[in-house]
């Protein structure tokens, strides 16, 4: 029973124990399956608050009236286990959520929780580890592991549970450009192959203007949602809410001041190059 | 530094190697106790032998094994030499004030000589052919009894593989700390016992707080891992019996058996 809207998040408020301003305020949004979505917002924005609200780790202020559902299920005591099945969180730092003393150690761990029994974690673990590309370091300790590399445990250890979410909170705000572009990349792959669902939680704006969606978010507040170009376009929304703007979309704002007619098609680096390259000869 | 704290795993592929961590600690932790069977010069002999061959079995320098003993050379000797000095009994050689060397003093002090030297080398022979980890899974399997009076093994046993897995980070931690203060102009370096007390408290405390918001995120990702109290887990890494803890379980059997045999009774 596949529901197109794999997550539904319905009127959802949560306050901080000893804070008075809700760090999520009646929020409702959708995901669609299979598509990538990014959170944006400045720190303190709630965006890392809705995803412990996805797996159950924070519990809303309001459970009459909000309701989050995901992959069919309503989330409450009975199925937040069978939720944090299907989802799959990679954090920020990259030490912080390695378990085990190996790096096959901490593929299993998800699956020794779930009681696998070992025969099949010796099939599934160095095939996630495979997956990743970190087969040559697979009884490596984590302490010679770079970043990047233990990021890239950290998503073999969320594939080896096979779920159909995968979250990344600022995954890759840690890590070295080369680092972060091998994490996206993995990512990619592992959303075609296995037809899962991602949310990126993430500062970084180019990663964001590759999504399928973008959510914006501001003060626990959902400011604005919608497709990458149709939020990116909207510059001077977010200067004001004090997030940075895709570098092609500085451009097309300055070229506009500027009195140079760019059409709205024009939505991407590589448009606006063409666009650019064409703009005098067809003079 | 970190060295000191994870063990002194030496990577090698002898024969201990390949023997099951429970059994080398179950047979360090016999050695240590019918060492004190030997009662005569055969039986230490004995000892000596046995001790010297598990020893040339790892395969690796006598210098890895000095390393281990080094630290206690001092403390053996002082040993000795009380028992050397202090010990009534047997034909008096030497006498003065308190001081006096018998034969039963000579005997005694070659014998607590050779306990000391031999329960540290066999001792290291454990620590360097088995890593710190796999210790803590024999340790676990030792404790498994206590499981019947509801001691929680498996939390015990988790606790202290992420206690192993994170002394690296910490003291990459330490380092990254001491050296964004010595940037500052701290010294750690020189100045009395006092002094160098008080540098390092402005170290420990951003270090506290660090391990605490570590904590606090390692069991965010557990738990969103699935990690639960319950029980119903089941175990990657396993320990397996083979052929070569027979021989390392028989080899200290016949030990067991010869000083039995050969002890003055």
């Amino acid at each position: 029973m596949a529901t197109e809207n794999i997550i539904k998040i319905k009127n959802v408020t949560f306050t901080y124990p000893d804070t008075k301003q809700p760090a999520i305020d009646n929020i409702s949004f959708n995901i669609k399956r299979g598509t990538w979505t990014a959170i944006i917002g400045h720190n303190g924005s709630g965006k890392s608050t809705i995803i412990r609200l996805i797996n159950g780790l924070l519990v809303p202020d309001n459970p009459e009236e909000a309701s989050i559902e995901v992959d069919g299920f309503e989330l409450n005591n009975d199925s937040v286990w069978d939720i944090r099945n299907k989802v799959g969180i990679v954090f920020q730092n990259p030490d912080n959520q390695f378990v085990g003393a190996t790096v096959a150690d901490d593929v299993a761990f998800g699956l020794e929780n779930r009681g696998v029994p070992r025969e099949e974690m010796l099939k599934i673990v160095p095939e996630a580890i495979n997956a990743v590309g970190m087969a040559d370091y697979t009884n490596s300790e984590p302490s010679s592991l770079s970043g990047g590399q233990k990021q890239r445990v950290a998503i073999a250890g969320i594939i080896a549970i096979k779920p159909k979410i995968i979250i990344l909170d600022e995954a890759t705000s840690m890590l070295d450009p080369e680092g972060r572009n091998k994490i996206l990349q993995i990512v990619h792959q592992m959303k075609k192959e296995y037809g899962l669902t991602v949310i990126s939680i993430t500062h970084d704006i180019d990663e964001a203007s590759l999504a399928d969606q973008v959510i914006v978010m501001n003060d626990g507040k959902l400011i604005d949602q919608g497709s990458s170009s149709e939020i990116f376009s909207q510059t001077t929304l977010l200067k004001k809410l004090g997030l940075d703007v895709p570098f092609f979309e500085q451009v097309k704002d300055m070229l506009l001041e500027r009195n140079i007619n760019i059409p709205k098609t024009v939505n991407s680096e590589k448009e606006l190059i063409n666009f650019l390259c064409q703009l005098n000869s067809n003079k | 530094m970190s060295k000191i704290l994870i063990g002194r795993y030496v990577p090698g592929n002898s024969l201990v190697y390949k023997m099951d961590p429970r059994g080398k600690l179950l047979a360090t932790i016999f050695f240590i106790l019918i060492i004190f069977l030997a009662n005569n010069p055969l039986t230490y002999a004995i000892v000596t032998v046995f001790s010297f061959i598990a020893v040339a079995a790892t395969g690796l320098r006598a210098k890895v094994f000095w390393d281990g003993v080094r630290p206690l050379v001092w403390l053996i000797f002082f040993t000795s030499l009380l028992q050397l000095f202090f010990t009534v009994g047997g034909k008096v050689y030497w006498q003065w004030a308190i001081f006096a060397v018998t034969s039963y003093g000579i005997e005694n002090a070659i014998y607590i000589f050779i306990r000391f030297t031999v329960i540290i080398l066999i001792s290291t022979v454990m620590t360097v052919t088995t890593m710190p980890l796999e210790i803590a899974d024999a340790m676990e399997w030792l404790l498994t009894p206590l499981k019947l009076i509801k001691v929680p093994v498996d939390k015990i046993a988790l606790v202290m593989s992420i206690a192993l897995r994170f002394v690296p980070t910490l003291f990459d931690e330490t380092v990254k700390i001491m050296n964004a203060q010595r940037s500052r102009g701290a010294d750690f370096n020189n100045g009395g016992l006092i002094t160098r007390a008080k540098a390092i408290t402005p170290l420990l405390v951003p270090l506290f707080i660090n391990s605490l918001e570590t904590a606090v995120d390692l069991s965010t990702a557990m738990e969103s891992r699935g990690y639960r109290d319950d029980n119903g887990r089941t175990r990657y890494r396993v320990l397996q019996w083979s052929k070569f803890d027979l021989l390392d379980l028989g080899y200290f059997a016949i030990l067991i058996a010869l000083l039995v045999i050969f002890r003055t009774h």
